[in-house]
Parts: structure tokens; sequence; C-alpha cells
């Protein structure tokens, strides 16, 4: 397995040295100011990025495209033969029989369906809300941005202390000390994605509301002030002025959410566990089936690859609705 | 000469944190072969501290046949999971110690993929017949118990008495029906107590639901697998869903909850709890409730009795003389003595653990396993049984057990099919 990864690492590295080359060449053939130290210096400093990303980013997903077509086992690593798209035909048909991939595609999508706009609306309703001038801004720009630098871990642990369904439960103690009756919150299996959700949306907004302060401060305040000028109230220049200037970071953000949310783990894996079918996702499902038994890192790198095929798909979507609007 | 220094020291972090040097099978400086074994607790822990006297001792004994045992503590705080996922890494490394410590259902999962190798040539059929429980694989020993455990119903002597309910003819010998059991409650709830029993229906982010509720259903008749690993026809079938229904009636008459406070026994809130031979220190020492207080009662039957066993064990990854002989020392009665007094447990060998007093709650557990004691489901791929149990415990919280039970054991068996 090792020398498979130098093998192709001393493939990519003799790719890089012939564009660094060709690079230099093509100055010198297009009488471009360039000077070839200038530009070897460029390549090096790229390299050891490049090496880091080379071996944590791009050799994994190498690796998983091959092990897709394998039965490889976590077991016997490299024990794995080619069966071609057998695992694609098990994924199919594990969706097909209801399986408990179907199961996690549906939790997926109701995740993802519900969590973007939320936390979207969310993160833009914090960011408006910190735009404002006003005494003591930072200290609530600190606290809405405060769950993203800890850990999904802690939070979910957090979370989990809060929502006990018990009577010792944080929630249902303060619950029960106003008269009102015991909740089962992560429990119930009608409540549980919606918990999650809650808690994703919690989690990841501060991110977001910090991306949209910056891009609500680039809109021009001219354009508010000729809006008012026009007669416009304030819900017709969020409408008019605010929402259209913020469009590109919105598609961004649609983006990253959509992708995020996509890949939702910890938080089930955390709060519900045990592959439970009320919050088991595809993420967590692929794990659950290349990191516990039966460990089948062929099946998990398939279904990994319809998931990108997929999240790719939807993306490219996106940009291509959104952004031609936005031309 | 500063520079040098600065290089050299975190070379020396490195390799000082890097653990013993000493490679399993191979040769210290004096010569010895050194053999390596893995234990599942922290090494400053009581257990871990008894596991290494015994080490020492192995030491002392075989120093003249030039024989020297070494021992790894990796500390199984994340689970069952996180703790195969080191096995399997180390295996991938070629690293794995010749003994390994694993929680003996896995045992068949373990066997299939080779992990751990036969041991029915390192022990006689006399030293085997020693041991209440083996753990087999296609009827071949491929783990020896390290100590044995069983679980019963704690309950509250003061409730019950208050309660007027009379329990001391539910002996281990002659245990009670479903049916006493469910009255039991019934006068419990009647008398006003909040939660006549915890069932630990919440304890299913782990193994704890699975060993504690599955001895139900083959009291109630049903079995999970059979001999080519089929799930279908046995987890789902008629006796196997009485069992699950079982716990459903106990939820919808109000008996028991998922949401029960894990102090609710040991404050009085709760008249029976389902625990382990574990609640027996935490009752004694940390809520210091007097053995006249609390008593244990043993798992109702209804078909047949059932109870829970099973727990820690030894296995062989590689057949070397060191290593059989390391073996035979740990899974001596003198190490299961010195290792159950650290941990409180049932000792594995049928020799130890006779002098309980009658009716002790160890007396009980004891007693219990001889009489009742039925392990969980040999099968590979126990722990996807395990998740897929707890998760039909969780499904039954508000659905039908017959459509849950269908379901699952359907999935389940999907998965199962997978296995190469």
């Amino acid at each position: 397995m090792f020398q498979i990864a130098i093998i192709i690492f001393a493939v990519l590295l003799f790719i890089f040295g012939v564009v660094v080359f060709v690079d230099v060449l093509l100055a010198k053939k297009n009488n471009t100011k360039y000077h070839t130290k200038q530009v070897i210096t460029a390549f090096l400093f790229i390299l050891p990025a490049a090496i880091f990303a080379f071996f944590f980013i791009a050799l994994p997903i190498l690796y998983s495209l091959g092990y897709a077509f394998t039965d490889t086992g976590l077991f016997e690593p490299d024990g794995g033969k080619f069966i071609g798209f057998e695992n694609f035909k098990a994924a199919f048909e594990e969706i097909k029989n209801g399986g408990t991939l179907a199961i996690a595609i549906k939790n997926t999508a109701i995740f993802v369906v519900l969590v973007v706009p939320l936390q979207i609306t969310v993160a833009l309703l914090l960011a408006l809300f910190c735009n404002v001038k006003y005494k003591g801004r930072t200290i609530f720009k600190v606290c809405f941005f405060a769950p993203v630098v800890i850990s999904l871990a802690v939070t979910s642990y957090l979370w989990l202390i809060l929502l006990d369904p018990s009577s010792d439960g944080l929630m249902n103690t303060i619950l029960m000390s106003f008269g009102l009756p015991q909740q089962e919150f992560l429990r119930n299996p009608d409540t549980t994605m919606i918990w999650i959700v809650i808690v994703s949306a919690w989690q990841g907004a501060g991110y977001q509301m910090l991306i949209f302060s910056s891009a609500l401060s680039g809109i021009r305040k001219d354009l508010y002030e000729a809006a008012r000028m026009d007669g416009c109230n304030a819900w017709k220049r969020f409408w008019k002025v605010t929402l259209p200037g913020l469009k590109p970071t919105l598609l961004y953000i649609l983006i990253t959410v959509f992708i995020g949310a996509c890949r939702i783990m910890v938080q089930p894996m955390l709060m519900v566990g045990s592959y439970d079918p009320k919050a088991i996702t595809i993420s967590y499902f692929m794990y659950g089936q290349a990191y516990d038994f039966p460990y089948l890192v062929g099946y998990s790198s398939a279904i990994a690859l319809l998931m990108t095929i997929f999240t790719g798909t939807i993306t490219f979507l996106q940009r291509k609705l959104l952004g031609e609007k936005r031309k | 000469m500063k520079k040098l220094c600065l290089l050299a020291l975190p070379i020396l972090v490195l390799t000082s944190c890097g653990g013993s040097s000493e490679k399993d099978g191979g040769q210290d400086s004096s010569g010895n072969t050194i053999v390596k074994v893995m234990f599942h607790v922290d090494g400053q822990s009581e257990e871990g501290m008894a596991y290494k006297k015994r080490i020492n001792a192995f030491n002392s004994a075989y120093k003249s046949q030039k024989i020297k045992a070494s021992a790894d503590f990796v500390a199984r705080t994340q689970g069952t999971t996180s703790y195969e996922q080191v096995l399997i890494s180390m295996k991938q490394e070629g690293t794995l110690p010749s003994i390994i410590t694993f929680d003996s259902p896995n045992c068949s999962t373990y066997a299939h993929y080779k992990l751990v190798v036969n041991v029915d040539d390192v022990f006689t059929e006399e030293e085997k017949n020693e041991f209440i429980t083996l753990n087999r694989y296609q009827g071949k020993t491929y783990g020896i118990p390290i100590q044995e455990s069983s679980a019963g119903f704690y309950y509250n002597k003061t409730i019950f008495a208050e309660a007027g309910i009379d329990v001391s003819g539910y002996t281990v010998e002659n245990p009670w029906t479903f049916d006493q059991f469910k009255d039991v409650c019934r006068r419990l709830k009647d008398h006003g107590v909040a939660t006549p029993v915890d069932m630990r229906l919440d304890a299913t982010r782990d193994e704890t639901a699975t060993y504690l509720l599955y001895p139900f259903i083959y009291a109630a008749g049903g079995d999970f697998v059979d001999e080519n690993g089929k799930v279908t026809g046995h987890l789902n079938s008629n006796a196997s869903k009485r069992g699950f229904q079982f716990f459903k009636d106990l939820v919808t008459n109000g008996y028991t909850s998922y949401s029960v406070g894990a102090t609710d026994f040991f404050t009085g809130k709760a008249g029976m709890y389902l625990s382990s031979g574990w609640t027996i220190p935490d009752l004694l020492h940390k809520y210091k409730k007097n053995r006249d207080e609390w008593g244990l009662l043993p798992y109702p039957k209804d078909v047949t009795a059932a109870s829970a066993t099973g727990s820690w064990s030894y296995g062989l990854t590689k057949d070397t003389e060191a290593g059989r002989a390391l073996l035979k020392w740990l899974s001596t009665p003198e190490s299961a003595q010195v290792i159950t007094d650290a941990t409180g447990m049932i000792p594995a060998h049928k020799t130890l653990g006779n002098d309980y007093e009658i009716n002790s709650a160890e007396y009980v557990l004891r007693k219990q396993l001889e009489l009742s004691g039925t392990p969980r489901p040999e099968m590979v791929g126990y722990s996807k049984f395990s998740a897929y149990f707890a998760n039909i415990i969780n499904g039954i919280y508000n659905q039908e057990v017959n459509g849950v039970v269908d379901s699952f054991t359907s999935s389940l068996q999907t998965e199962l099919d997978k296995i190469k």
C-alpha cells in the first residue's frame, strides 16, 4: 500500500516538475518579464501545501475511488479483489429494498431540507442584528460565534445533557418546575431529527453570520440613502437593497451549508448513536459500514462516491441556476 | 552544541512517547523471549493493578525458562467499536500482541476474521471443564473468560414492605414468572411508586440494554439466530416477539419507562432496578445502603428460565509457546481469584465463588449463572446484532412490536448477508 502511495506521489511530483518547466519555457518564448528563479521559488512555496494535500486529501480520495470497485474489508485491507460495479449494485439494491441505507437517505434529505433554510435565515438575522450600531454589539457577536469554535463533540454532549429525557434532565427539570409535562426530546422518533436540526443550526449559524456581516458592511451606504429618499421603508430596503447586495454571499453560503448538511454525522452519532433509524444519516451509515462491523471499506467507498456525485451535481445546479440569474 | 541539544530534544521526546521498544516474540537484552498481552482497562485501575500483579508473578515463575511477559493497557473508554478499531489497526500493522482481551460476545466475529486462534489444544479437557462458560465458534474454543457476570432485579426492601409485597418465595432456584413479575409491578404502582421497575430501556447507546434484556427473549421461548447466521425466522419468531411484547406491556401499563432517572432506584423513586453485579459496590459504598435495605431477585421465567452471562475474555492471536504459557497462567484459578477480587465480578471457574452467603446478591448471581445462564448469541457480526436489538427496544416505544421486529430483522439480515 505504502509503495503504491510513493509511486503515485513520484508521478505527481514529476508532473509538477514538468508544469514548472513548461511554465518557464512559455515565459521565455513569450518574452514575459518572468524570472526563472521567481517561478521556481513560487512553486517551491506551494510544494509543502501540495505534499500535505496529496497525502491527506488526494491520496485518500484516490484510494477510496479504487476501493469502491473492490470487496476490501478493514480486517484484510490488502486482500480485496476487483468486483466491478457490485458495490454500487448492492447499494441500489439496499435502497430499493428499503434497507438502512434508504432510511439514512430519507433522514439526510429531511435534515438538509430543514437545516439549510433555518441555518441561513438564523445567520442572516443574527448578522442584521449585529450590523446595527449599538453598545455591547461585540458581546453579542462573540456569543453568537462561540458555538462555532467549540468542538462538535462537546456541543453534542452539552445538548445531550440538556435534552436528557429523564426527570433529572436539565430541560425537563425547568419544564417541570413550571408545571409543564416531562418531554422525551431525542427519544421521541417524531422529534429526534428536529432537535438535531436545531442543534446543528445553532452550532453553524455563527460562522455564516460572520460572512454575512462582512458582506453587509460591503453594501454601499448611498444605496440605502437613495432608497430612503425614494420612500422605501425598512422592509422594502431589505428586499431591494440588502438582499440583492448579499446575493453572491448567499450563493456561497447556500452551497457550503448544503454540502455540510449532506455530510451530517457527528450529531446523530453522539446524540443518538447505535445506528438508530431515527437519526441515521448517509455519512453515519457510511462510517458504520467501514469502521464498524461488517467493516466493508469497498461498499462504504462506493456510497461515498455516489454521494460525492450527487452533492457535486446539486452544487453545480445551484451555481448554474442562481449564478446565471446574478449576471 | 546548544542547537544540537535543541534538535535532539524532540527526538528524545518522540522516542520516549513510543512506549516499550520490546517486540512481541522478540528477545530482550537478557535473551528473554518477549510475550505481549493487551488489556482493555487503565493500568492504574484496581483491575489493571490486578493484571500487573499476575504478570509480575508470571515473570518470576518463568524467569528460568527465559520468557518475559509485557503488558499494554488500552483503556476501553469509547465503547467496543473504538477498542475493536485499535485491534484491527494493530493487526494491519503487525503489532497485535500475542494475547488480547475482548468482550466475549465478539468471539465469533474475531474467530471468523482470524483475529484470534483456536485454543482447544492449549488446555486439557479437564481444564476446560473448570470454566462455567467458554467462548466458542463453530464448536471450537477461541476465548477464555477472565471473569463472569450476571444480572438481576435489585429491589428496595423498605418500599416492598410498605406495599406488603413478599418476594421471599421468588428464589434463584424457583424463579418468579413473567405474570408474577407484572403483578409485583402492579402492586407497586397501586402503592404509589412512580416507577415500579427501571428496565434500563434507555441504555441503548451501548451494549447495556442488549446485555440486560436479551434473556427475556430466551425466557419467552424465542431465540436470535441459527447456525447459518440467519436471524430471519428467529429474531422475529412469534416467541421472540412475545418477549419484546413483555417490555412493551410494562411500558404501556406504566410499570417502567424510557426516561427513568439514573439515580431513581438509589433515591427510592423506583422499586426495582435491572442491573448487573457492578451495582453491588455502588449500593454499598457510593449510596451507603446496608444489605438489609435492598435485595436481589433473579430474572423472571416464562416458558423457560434464562439469565444474562458473559464478560471479557482472553484470546490468543498467534500460537506460540510463550503465548500459550502466558494464556494458561492468566487463566488459572489463582489468577481468576486475584482479578475478581479487584473487580467484584463472578469468577469464571466453577471451583471459585461457591462460598457466598445463601440468598445474598452475590449468591443469587453466581447460582443463577449456573442454573439459567444463557450466553448472548454466538454469531459473526454480534456488534450489529446488538445495535439492532437496541433499535428494536427503541422502536417499540411508539410502534407495534410485530412491525418493528419484522422490519429490523429484515434490515439486520441484509447487514449480516454482507459478511464475506
